[in-house]
């Protein structure tokens, strides 16, 4: 068990490198095969709106102690007084965003795409590694592991007396499943590591309510403890002269 | 390494008004995880050439990441709190996204060199 295998360098030239080149070229076709399916929905007005009121309302609260306590009172009661406050979302008037989805048609037929662009390439790459490259020792892990890792790594082959740390072909190919995002995201450029962790952010949580948003800004506007800078500014010239002046 | 961070705004003195722009901050975690991933793939290559097995390698791959770790901050001309929010985000961001990448091109570079 100890013994090292033998292991044929034509394994190595028809199976190890083909099969990762195999796996870097599909992502690639992958990450372009979706860029051309994904269509581009125009944003809806009011909600690019509210956005907008968001982000105003975060740079006030951020900066809020460059400007006089008046001034500051002033803007808040702009945007978060109960009548007509433009953080105010009045109740029952906030739009449902499971009904929304079901008016409109296309965001199902997107979402299908969506999924199928990370279905379809991923069932055709497993025949096709299962079909060429199915039951060869294609690999060595340079660290020990565990009789646990068997079923994981020697996916492919029923040997229970190779030592663990020999990889099956198929098992490669999960490996570079895995391992490869690392190298996509360098050369595809970032948008498409994120896609795949975004896409299920979306299917947990369904898009985000914007009204939800004008809430809790609204909530935090309405604590922010106001305390103007400027009479402190002095100080804080002096100590940078004085900083200066050493 | 490859891109330039960009200064986050800060201004830092007896009063607590920091004043961070969210999009500099973010394209400066970008540059982290860029680097980090290269650094882990590039890493992994040479570790594996070298025939590197066991301990040995994963050793290699947190001096590779402390190495990567001085870089950055080097970059940053050491001023780390202009540029990020702490040292945990030098030091620790994208370290374990790496290690995934470092045993893949570990195993294939050293199956290559060295089984065959």
């Amino acid at each position: 068990m100890a013994e090292d295998l033998v292991l044929d360098t034509t394994i190595r030239d028809w199976v190890l490198i083909p099969l990762s080149v195999v796996m870097v070229l599909i992502g690639i076709l992958r990450y372009f095969v979706s860029k051309l399916i994904r269509t581009f929905q125009n944003p809806d007005g009011k909600i690019v709106k509210e956005g907008q009121v968001v982000i105003r309302a975060r740079n006030l609260r951020s900066s809020a102690d460059f400007i006089p306590p008046k001034s500051f009172r002033a803007r808040r009661t702009y945007y978060s007084n109960e009548e007509n406050g433009i953080l105010h979302v009045p109740k029952g008037q906030a739009p449902n965003p499971q009904a929304q989805m079901f008016s409109d048609p296309n965001m199902a037929m997107d979402m299908m795409k969506k999924n199928l662009s990370m279905i379809i390439p991923q069932t055709l790459t497993f025949a096709f590694v299962n079909f060429f490259f199915s039951g060869f020792v294609a690999a060595k892990i340079p660290f020990p592991l565990t009789q646990r890792f068997r079923s994981m790594l020697q996916n492919g082959i029923d040997l229970s007396t190779v030592d663990v740390s020999y990889v099956s072909s198929r098992s490669w190919y999960f490996l570079n499943l895995f391992g490869l995002r690392g190298l996509f995201s360098l050369i595809l450029g970032e948008e498409n590591a994120m896609d795949d962790t975004q896409r299920m952010m979306q299917m947990g949580g369904f898009g985000f309510d914007p009204s939800k948003s004008l809430g809790a800004e609204k909530d935090s506007l309405d604590i922010v403890q106001h305390d103007w800078v400027l009479p402190k500014f002095e100080q804080r010239a002096e100590a940078v002269l004085r900083k200066l002046a050493k | 390494m490859a891109a330039d961070g960009i200064s986050v705004q800060k201004l830092n003195g007896d009063f607590n008004a920091p004043f961070i722009n969210a999009e500099n901050m973010q394209n400066n975690m970008k540059v982290i995880n860029y680097s980090r991933t290269l650094m882990s793939i590039v890493g992994g290559i040479i570790a594996g050439i070298l025939g590197f097995t066991g301990l040995t390698g994963f050793i290699f791959y947190f001096v590779v990441m402390a190495v990567t770790s001085v870089g950055l901050a080097a970059k940053a001309k050491f001023s780390i709190h202009s540029y990020f929010e702490g040292w945990n985000r030098v030091l620790l961001d994208g370290f374990l996204a790496g290690l995934m990448s470092f045993v893949l091109f570990w195993t294939f570079a050293y199956d290559i060199v060295h089984i065959f």
